[in-house]
């Protein structure tokens, strides 16, 4: 056959007489997206993301159709061949009705994927779980016990009745691995790169398991006697046994990540050293020091920091609280300290907060077993002085508050009821009221004006070159387990890059999302949520060991198939998010009209998606072309166009059945194969 | 074939036409007009024999038949009233006879009365363009309209089915 | 004499069916009365020319079945005093004498469903020259010389596009005819086909024979029942006098003629849709490449070209290309032929040379605006065109020049506008006709243009944002470079040519909220100015929600909360009382 040279991309390329640009390019290694191109069907020239661009040519071309001709020079990557696509798709996308991933993942900070999960336990397969788990998230036993769950805040069975008990199932998934053929993910060759990582907490564990399966030696320095930062030195044995922590950091420490305890950079070792001896720094400190009030008395010996109180304790340690404890704050440590409080032995535990109950920030399982274990709540009261004797507290007078006007928030701010207070005699107060960072020995890093190291959100790049840093200690400050996760995922990918010289930022990948109203879920039936088992709080209090006693098998399954499965099943594979990801679209500018369809079977193992569709029409051709049956068929025209199965007998039906070609060939979420 | 739930047309009325053209290659269009002639549109049984008879699957007779304005799905009512929209009617105020067909009838485009007597189609340029406004009441254009006396010509049409 | 009555399209729908019928019952001599085609002169429908042998003695105009007696009585008489008051004005016939026809040449003279009225008229000459004297090269030499060019919008060099299928292996070729004519604006090819159908038959037949093809087809949309009729009955007289078949004429050439009439679908006036049509399929374009002179219909080299191409080409060969070559401009040769309506006092259709002005067309040729209301655009090309602004009327009728102006010289549609037209509810109009019409195939087209419909709709309704202007040229500039056919591509440019022109209007819908031509109801408020209002109570009674109150004699009132702005009481009111800001 004749042969023509041509460029593509600055690329000489050798191809056959006849070769359209789209091939010419694809045997050359060069990826023309198109959505409704394929080479087992007829010429189409739908999508219009094919384009390129030649020169000497005013129009653009379309790849799938245009022939390459000797001497061409083609441009696949112009920016006005870029514009186009990214127009084309975001057109698409503005009459494309679907959820990418469940609002379950989105609104997980570390954009695990729940649904994918949760639907393996459904299935009984715990380890293959686990394993799509730490595509993410290296500590899912850890996570699982203690996460706030945003997944679950915003699970779409909660307008059935309740949401799907995610974060349980997580853990569950991962007790169960734990205990024979545990998830080994695989690791790159030795990329011959060395990192350190600075601190040993949920983001430092991370970013190591991640960047030593990509291949390089990692090696983590911590303060602390163990690693596992605020997971075993923050949260208490009762929520969180230490076991599970030591179990998932021994599983990222057989991975090849060395782990230097006891070392305080500055002090142990210098700052200036690591910099020079590694090809990456990680700083990871978290935030480990107590915020203070700044009311009177607040220095008295038995007034002491609400993580520092936890910390002690978690050390081992069982201080003198005496019988009487205040604790001032709202949060997750506040009811991790009282209930800490109630286990060192202490009758009257007080919550001082200066909200109302429904004001608190702490998990409302937290509040009522808090509650029941019999901590008293001191609501709409502040800490106004503490008061003591001979250098020790002995009662705190507490200003008597009320709810005002809403702030920035969006919950009502309490003010004080002027001249209102009361006394209440204590041996020992914690104030769990906040964290801040302690950035000793890091001085050389620019810090925000919060005090709190400033590092880019989408590079976590710090001043200094070669630093990245993570977690509680950079930028808004404490937060959350799984944010500091998720940062440290991210950042592991944007690291692995440096090291290899190149600069990818972050970018939060474009996803389709669709509105769902109650209305819309009324058919579903309803199942309840399985509750965790828990101790009893009597024998609780008197105890440490963990107070989840666990789902078994059956109620993990069961709970796991509640799941709606909002997302896509076809997200991993559509064409449409990938390209759409690839360009950077917008489609909201050019929001309108859309098609939207409720799901349809009619087909007799496809479920039909219309909303989905975007009319690249493959599946008529396919069923046509290929299959040969023609059962598909395009009616209307216009904007309203639809894709329609068109028969209403049996020969058909079993015509239909088990072919699948079409949602084969459906390059989104539109068409999906159901077991019937 | 069969199919559920549909019109029962007298289909031996599709006979002579499906004999000439069932061998044509490419004959479907006028097929489906000849069909629509004889029906006054398209019932889906006779969609169904036409795509049997031409060996075509019923998905692409569907396909094109939605696909061009002639073809109808339904009965059209006694006096289809055809509203020109090109551009020279749109100039002279073609969306004003619109309203005001709109108004009288009570019908949309694409709709019918639902005594049946009236159907509004808005069609693309009749090709009237020195009479704009126009429309077309069966075989009748009407010309140089205004919404009175479009009022009046569906008035009086009105009146005669009385 | 001759009385000869006025029967295309227009002509019926003025009433000249009627003014035929009256004047058959009158007639004694049936003989006397015939009919002819499309006289051109719309504005003046129905009318009735007299005859003496070929010489036109009265063109009477605006005739009604009432004045059919006069007429016969005149006729009869030989004294036409009596329709003087019938007779066209010596300013009216100026719409005529200031013409160039070639396209048109029989339209409106002879009798369309007379073969012989056509062979009288040098008709078919060309054919029989072709075939005993030309070689089908020779053939596409003279249209190559005449400088013809596709008539249907884009100008392609018709023997260009003829030598290609030529050339294009294979011995089943087709020749098609794009009669398709869907702009809203344009009935140029229904005038010629419903007016002298031998005209495109020759020139069809000459066509088939340089490309060598043995079968031509005739594309024609179904909202043209006369004119399908006329051509059915053409065709039949062509074969009956062997025209049409087996070794026409006695040469070796054979060629089979057929119609086949598209089912509403403006898509299908692109030729690659028009071959899915024809093909029986959904009217979908095609990619190009392959090209319908490699790959056309049932995927044989096939050519398309327009009603008005075929009918210049029996006159070229028969007067020689040079001799139309030398009409026109240096890029556009020979004549063209609009169809000029809107706000325009003379409309009809007009064939001029290209090259003559705008304003040569729409005021000498038009007689400018009704009324005497003031210019604002004229809009070219229909949904593919543009609308051209009062300092560009001096632009030259030219492919290139009109081009440069953002619109295109397209079929031949004209839509002439004045200022009460809002630009940006044409374009508005325009872009919905896309919509409706997009075939939904690609991307670009079928949520493109639904997105910019959308846009326009919300600035006509006054809810316009910051940054839609942006929005809609960008939009603009998407669709050109990325849908699939040429509908498509040019679907932006009606928005394109007000943006550029009358970008004002825009600004003052988004940013004041105002219509200055006082069109977009939305953003009107119509009032009872006290002054003139007389009480009469007229404009209450008319207004269909009662929105208008008052007492009898005292001022009337207007809740604007009720008001629907249909604008009823401002056309019933006698003493001009209604205000519309």
């Amino acid at each position: 056959m004749d042969k023509i040279k041509l460029i593509i991309d600055g690329k000489e390329i050798i191809a056959d007489k006849g070769t359209t640009i789209l091939s010419a390019a694809k045997d050359n290694g060069i990826e023309i997206p198109t959505l409704c191109h394929s080479d087992r069907v007829a010429l189409y020239g739908a999508c219009g993301l094919c384009t390129v661009e030649a020169e000497g040519i005013p129009k653009l071309l379309r790849a799938c159709s245009a022939k390459a001709s000797d001497g061409m020079v083609i441009h696949t990557d112009s920016e006005r061949v870029k514009k186009s696509r990214k127009i084309a798709l975001e057109l698409l996308m503005s009459d494309h009705t679907g959820d990418c991933v469940g609002p379950c993942s989105l609104n997980c900070p570390a954009g695990t994927d729940c649904q994918g999960y949760v639907k393996l336990i459904s299935q009984g397969n715990f380890h293959e779980a686990v394993a799509l788990i730490k595509e993410k998230l290296p500590l899912p036993a850890s996570i699982g016990r203690v996460c706030p769950h945003p997944c679950e805040n915003a699970c779409r069975r909660q307008m059935v009745e309740d949401s799907i008990s995610i974060a349980y199932l997580k853990a569950f998934a991962a007790d169960e691995d734990m205990k024979e053929n545990t998830f080994v993910p695989e690791v790159a060759p030795d990329s011959g790169k060395k990192v350190a990582v600075i601190g040993g907490g949920p983001a430092g564990l991370t970013v190591s398991y991640f960047l030593r399966t990509k291949g390089h030696s990692v090696t983590i320095f911590d303060a602390m006697p163990y690693m596992g930062g605020m997971l075993r030195y923050g949260i208490p044995e009762y929520r969180l046994p230490k076991k599970i922590v030591e179990a998932e950091v021994q599983q990222i420490a057989n991975l090849g990540v060395e782990m230097k305890n006891n070392v305080k950079i500055g002090k142990d070792i210098s700052f200036e050293t690591l910099r020079k001896e590694y090809d990456a720094v990680v700083v990871a400190i978290g935030a480990w020091s107590s915020l203070s009030m700044r009311c009177e008395g607040e220095n008295l010996n038995g007034v002491v920091g609400g993580i520092d109180f936890l910390r002690e304790v978690n050390e081992g340690k069982r201080p003198d609280i005496g019988n009487r404890v205040a604790i001032v704050g709202g949060g997750n440590t506040a009811m991790d300290a009282c209930r800490t409080a109630r286990r060192l032995g202490a009758e009257e535990v007080y919550v001082i907060y200066r909200r109302t109950r429904d004001e608190m920030p702490a998990e409302k399982i937290e509040i009522d077993e808090a509650e029941e274990e019999g901590v008293t709540f001191k609501f709409l009261t502040n800490p106004a002085e503490f008061i003591g004797e001979d250098g020790k507290v002995t009662s705190v007078k507490l200003q008597v508050m009320e709810l005002g006007e809403p702030d920035s928030s969006g919950r009502r701010s309490p003010v004080p009821v002027e001249g209102k207070f009361e006394t209440l005699p204590i041996d020992t107060a914690i104030m769990a009221i906040g964290q801040k960072v302690n950035t000793s020995g890091f001085e050389e890093i620019e810090l925000n004006k919060k005090g709190i190291i400033s590092a880019n959100e989408r590079t976590f790049r710090t001043s200094l070159e070669g630093v990245f840093a993570i977690g509680d200690a950079t930028n808004r400050g404490a937060s959350i387990a799984i944010e500091a996760i998720g940062e440290a995922e991210k950042a592991s990918k944007v690291i692995d890059a440096y090291l290899f010289g190149m600069d990818i930022p972050y970018r939060k990948p474009f996803v389709s999302e669709k509105e769902v109203t109650p209305e819309m879920l009324k058919d579903k039936e309803k199942a309840s949520r399985a509750e965790m088992p828990v101790m009893s709080a009597e024998k609780r209090v008197k105890t440490f060991d963990e107070i989840a006693l666990g789902f078994t098998k059956e109620q993990a399954i069961a709970e796991a198939s509640r799941c709606l499965e909002c997302g896509c099943h076809d997200y991993h594979d559509c064409k449409l998010i990938k390209y759409a990801n690839w360009y950077d679209i917008k489609p909201e500018r050019f929001a309108g009209m859309k098609n939207i369809f409720p799901k349809e079977t009619k087909l007799v193992s496809i479920e039909r998606d219309q909303s989905k569709c975007i009319l690249c029409g493959l599946c008529v051709r396919i069923c046509d072309e290929v299959a040969k049956k023609g059962i598909l068929g395009l009616v209307g025209r216009g904007f309203t166009t639809t894709i329609k199965p068109e028969f209403d007998n049996d020969d058909v039906i079993s015509f239909c059945k088990d072919c699948h070609k079409c949602a084969d060939a459906c390059p989104t979420g539109a068409l999906k194969i159901i077991e019937k | 074939m069969s199919c559920s739930d549909c019109h029962k047309s007298d289909l031996s009325l599709l006979n002579e036409t499906l004999e000439k053209y069932k061998n044509i290659k490419g004959s479907l269009i006028t097929v489906l007009q000849k069909a629509q002639e004889i029906y006054g549109f398209l019932p889906t049984d006779v969609i169904y024999k036409i795509a049997e008879e031409m060996n075509l699957t019923p998905a692409k007779v569907m396909g094109v038949a939605t696909f061009y304005t002639q073809f109808r799905f339904k009965p059209v009512g006694k006096y289809l009233i055809m509203l020109c929209q090109g551009t020279a009617c749109h100039v002279n105020g073609s969306e004003r006879i619109e309203k005001a067909i709109t108004e009288e009838l009570g019908i949309s485009d694409s709709e019918t009365t639902e005594d049946g007597l009236f159907t509004l189609k808005n069609v693309a340029c009749l090709g009237c363009c020195s009479l704009s406004p126009v429309m077309m009441i069966n075989e009748k254009t009407y010309g140089s309209l205004t919404p009175e006396t479009v009022r009046e010509i569906l008035k009086e049409l009105k009146e005669r089915e009385k | 004499m001759r009385i000869v009555v006025g029967k295309g399209s227009c002509g019926f729908a003025a009433g000249a069916g009627r003014v035929y019928s009256a004047l058959e019952n009158l007639i004694d001599d049936k003989s006397v009365l015939s009919i002819t085609g499309c006289i051109g002169m719309c504005f003046l429908e129905p009318i009735v020319d007299i005859y003496e042998g070929e010489k036109l003695l009265r063109r009477l105009v605006k005739v009604t079945e009432n004045d059919a007696e006069n007429i016969i009585i005149a006729v009869k008489n030989n004294d036409f005093s009596l329709v003087d008051n019938l007779t066209i004005s010596e300013k009216d016939e100026e719409f005529l004498t200031k013409q160039t026809r070639i396209a048109l040449r029989h339209c409106g003279i002879i009798n369309p469903e007379s073969i012989d009225d056509y062979t009288n008229d040098n008709g078919y000459k060309a054919l029989r020259k072709v075939l005993t004297s030309m070689s089908p090269e020779d053939v596409i030499e003279e249209i190559k010389i005449s400088g013809l060019a596709g008539r249907g919008g884009a100008g392609f060099p018709t023997w260009f596009k003829w030598n290609a299928a030529r050339n294009s292996k294979g011995d089943e070729k087709y020749l098609i005819c794009n009669a398709d004519e869907g702009d809203p604006g344009a009935f140029m090819d229904r005038a010629v086909i419903e007016s002298d159908p031998h005209t495109l038959i020759e020139g069809m037949l000459i066509g088939a024979y340089a490309i060598g093809a043995k079968e031509a087809v005739v594309y024609v949309r179904a909202e043209y029942p006369l004119a399908i009729i006329r051509l059915e009955k053409a065709i039949k007289d062509a074969e009956e006098k062997g025209f049409i078949g087996k070794n026409i004429l006695g040469s070796a050439f054979s060629c089979s003629f057929r119609i086949k009439a598209g089912a509403g679908a403006f898509v299908c006036g692109e030729e690659t849709a028009l071959i899915e049509s024809l093909e029986g399929s959904r009217g979908m374009p095609r990619l190009k490449p392959p090209f319908p002179a490699e790959a056309g219909y049932w995927h044989k080299p096939s050519n398309i070209n327009n009603v008005e191409t075929f009918a210049n080409v029996s006159w070229i060969i028969l007067n020689g290309g040079k001799k139309f070559s030398a009409m026109g401009t240096e890029d556009s040769k020979g004549t063209k032929v609009f169809a000029l309506t809107g706000k325009i006092r003379r409309g009809g259709l007009v064939e001029i040379p290209m090259g003559k002005t705008l304003r040569d067309v729409i005021f000498d040729i038009g007689g400018g605006i009704k009324n005497d209301a003031k210019f604002k655009a004229v809009q070219m090309g229909g949904p593919s065109g543009g609308c051209i602004p009062e300092e560009l009327l001096d632009t030259v009728i030219d492919y290139k020049k009109l081009s440069a102006t953002g619109a295109i010289m397209g079929s031949g549609g004209m839509v002439v506008m004045s200022d009460s037209t809002c630009m940006v509810n044409m374009a508005k109009f325009f872009l919905d006709f896309t919509t409706k019409e997009s075939c939904g195939k690609c991307v670009h087209c079928r949520i493109g243009t639904k997105r910019m419909l959308e846009i326009l709709t919300r600035i006509t309704e006054g809810k316009g944002k910051d940054g839609d202007i942006e929005l809609l040229e960008e939009l603009c500039l998407g669709i050109k470079d990325g849908a699939l056919c040429g509908l498509g591509q040019t679907a932006p440019n009606p928005v394109l040519t007000t943006l550029k022109y009358f970008k004002d209007e825009y600004v003052s819908h988004i940013n004041e909220k105002k219509c200055l031509a006082k069109e977009c109801a939305s953003l009107l408020t119509y009032s009872i100015n006290p002054e003139k209002c007389v009480g009469c109570s007229l404009c209450s009674k008319k207004c269909p929600t009662q929105a208008i109150s008052g007492e009898i004699k005292k001022t009337f009132s207007i809740d604007t909360e009720k008001c629907i702005k249909c604008g009823q009481c401002k056309a019933a009111c006698r003493f001009g009382a209604v205000n519309v800001d």
